[in-house]
């Protein structure tokens, strides 16, 4: 069953290149999204990427088109939907001054329930700095932090927006290996993301997105196949990164 | 009625300024300095150093010197012509006087010669008088004439009001502009810049919420601050008030309703930290002169008392100075109520208008 469902969005904004003209950002996305699924959005930089995640999660107005999660629909109740999704950004800025449990009871007052913040930040491996204040958090630190924030209703959906970018091997593992487990929870995860290897490991399905439309949507080995049939002629057991976990080992270093 | 969410969040705006101590002991301690410099100067002046050359050695000059020296605003130094100018040139000296060869009672008037800088005109303005009064007082005193006018000040209010009371008002509200200014556009950039109102707004929370918040915490956080200058001067510099403080806070509340709408303004029409600096500046400034804050209104040039009078900060420092000063009530001032009530308006309306909330994402 699909939980979220999108029809035909459209973004618009003036055109930076040229006097007056606008531009499509978004332009004709349509996607279902099943419940429980790993859903991945790939593209290269300002192919909408994120704005059809904004547009999903209430953040952009939806110039045409609809879109609904769980049966409500985005535009007419933003504030309704906001109540069941989980966000983690791009960027990953707190308020100076406070602490991570802090941070986390705030958020949670944002949705008037009370979170044990301990429990929450053990979730994501940062029970240890519980005390200290996000600015002092590395930057896989800051992402996971990130995830623990999106929890804290509880959600449905879990949006993530280049959620390893700028990680280490190890942090980037370290994340993967949380966003399976929740998964594997029964939440419905939709991510973004530059790194193939995370789309192919992580999703149940793709959409490849390019000037503001998706041009190909499928599984990942489906995409493979249609796409990109032919087999390397040196086949190597893994890849360079395999190696670097290899030496380097799988615990966290941050 | 307020929710919960509003109250948790304005509880965590106020923690968070709390916990910036330097910030806190920075924009107490100006204020406090500059009123308690002016508190314990309200004393005797310190004299004016006076250099003279006196050419003519004569009775009537050493009488006329005489007479300078009883006056205390006068710190008479003997002087020969080379040295007075080298020190006046040097700026030791502000001025000179050069009593010219035969000054004798019998003698034609003497041209003394009064050597100043002639750009510093409120100097001169304020010694020249004093001079001549002088040398009127030694004129009479020769020939024995009687002064045919005395005028003498009586204050109709039977109060004494010094700068310290014209100061105080003044002083307050520069410092309630400044803070409601930095609270909420300055704020606004800067969470908007770090993403932080992106992050708070993919929770259930409407703008609604967020300004609420940051109106009741900077309103929470004004008051205090106010409150401790406030009490600094009463107790310590031992400041009289004569009006309602009732009424005096009210004024308050409104100002900093007046300016955190107007700072959300600036913070709407700002696109970046740099431009909310230099917006804040453009508002700040012209206020700070033209308010009143330090000198009465009235020493500026006659055509810009129309435009003075319609500035935010005019309006502020009027009504808490007629409240403080002259212990008008709130039906008395309710003009400037209905001013400040403007300001709130077309703070609202620009703001409203110039910030849209669905696209603090961008």
């Amino acid at each position: 069953m699909a939980i979220i469902k999108a029809n035909n969005l459209i973004k618009t904004y003036a055109d930076p290149d040229s006097n007056g003209k606008k531009f499509n950002a978004v332009d004709g996305v349509s996607l279902s999204i099943h419940t429980g699924e790993i859903f991945g959005i790939l593209g290269p930089n300002g192919a909408g990427k994120t704005t059809t995640l904004e547009m999903l999660e209430g953040l952009k107005d939806i110039d045409a088109g609809s879109a609904s999660i769980n049966s409500i629909d985005i535009s007419k109740n933003p504030y309704k939907v906001k109540e069941f999704i989980g966000v983690q950004l791009q960027a990953n800025e707190y308020f100076d001054n406070m602490t991570l449990s802090e941070l986390l009871n705030l958020f949670s007052a944002l949705y008037n329930k009370k979170n044990d913040s301990l429990s929450l930040l053990k979730k994501v491996n940062l029970t240890d700095k519980a005390n200290s204040y996000a600015n002092e958090l590395s930057g896989g630190q800051k992402q996971r932090f990130s995830i623990a924030c999106a929890l804290v209703n509880d959600p449905l959906v879990l949006f993530l927006d280049e959620p390893t970018t700028g990680l280490d091997p190890q942090a980037k593992r370290s994340l993967w290996d949380l966003i399976m487990n929740l998964n594997n929870l029964g939440m419905t995860i939709i991510l973004t993301t530059h790194n193939m290897e995370e789309a192919q490991n992580l999703c149940d399905r793709i959409a490849i997105m390019d000037y503001g439309k998706i041009i190909a949507e499928d599984t990942p080995r489906e995409l493979i196949s249609k796409h990109a049939p032919e087999r390397q002629k040196e086949v190597v057991s893994g890849n360079m990164e395999d190696v670097f976990m290899a030496l380097t080992g799988h615990g966290l270093r941050d | 009625m307020l929710t919960q969410k509003q109250l948790y969040l304005t509880k965590v705006f106020i923690q968070i300024f709390l916990r910036n101590k330097q910030y806190i002991i920075f924009s107490l301690i100006l204020p406090m300095v500059i009123l308690g410099i002016v508190a314990f100067n309200e004393g005797d002046e310190d004299p004016i150093d006076i250099g003279i050359v006196d050419k003519s050695n004569t009775i009537l000059s050493q009488q006329f010197i005489s007479r300078l020296s009883e006056n205390n605003l006068f710190n008479i130094i003997i002087k020969n012509e080379n040295s007075l100018k080298d020190d006046l040139i040097s700026g030791k000296l502000k001025a000179g006087l050069v009593i010219p060869n035969g000054m004798t009672a019998k003698s034609r008037a003497a041209d003394i010669k009064l050597l100043v800088d002639r750009s510093d005109i409120q100097f001169i303005q304020t010694i020249q008088p004093i001079l001549n009064n002088s040398l009127l007082e030694i004129e009479r005193e020769l020939t024995k004439a009687e002064p045919l006018f005395i005028l003498s000040l009586e204050d109709i209010k039977s109060r004494s009001l010094s700068y310290i009371n014209f100061l105080l008002p003044g002083i307050m509200a520069f410092m309630l502009m400044n803070l409601s200014i930095a609270g909420s556009g300055f704020n606004v950039v800067e969470f908007r810049r770090r993403g932080i109102l992106k992050r708070l707004f993919v929770t259930p929370i409407k703008p609604i919420d967020f300004v609420t918040s940051i109106v009741l915490a900077r309103m929470a956080i004004v008051i205090a601050q106010l409150t401790i200058i406030f009490s600094f001067a009463l107790f310590v510099l031992d400041v009289e008030v004569v009006g309602s403080l009732l009424t005096f806070y009210f004024m308050i509340m409104t100002g900093i309703l007046m300016f955190l709408t107007l700072g959300f303004s600036i913070g709407s029409l700002a696109k970046s930290q740099e431009s909310v600096g230099v917006l804040a500046s453009i508002f700040i400034y012209p206020q700070l002169a033209l308010s009143g804050v330090f000198f009465p209104v009235e020493s500026l040039p006659e055509f810009i008392h129309p435009i003075a009078a319609l500035l935010p900060l005019s309006i502020l420092v009027e009504s808490m100075r007629l409240v403080a000063n002259e212990g008008l009530t709130f039906f008395e001032l309710y003009s400037n109520f209905i001013g400040m009530v403007l300001w709130i308006m077309i703070g609202t309306f620009i703001s409203t208008k110039l910030f849209i909330w669905k696209e603090v994402a961008g």
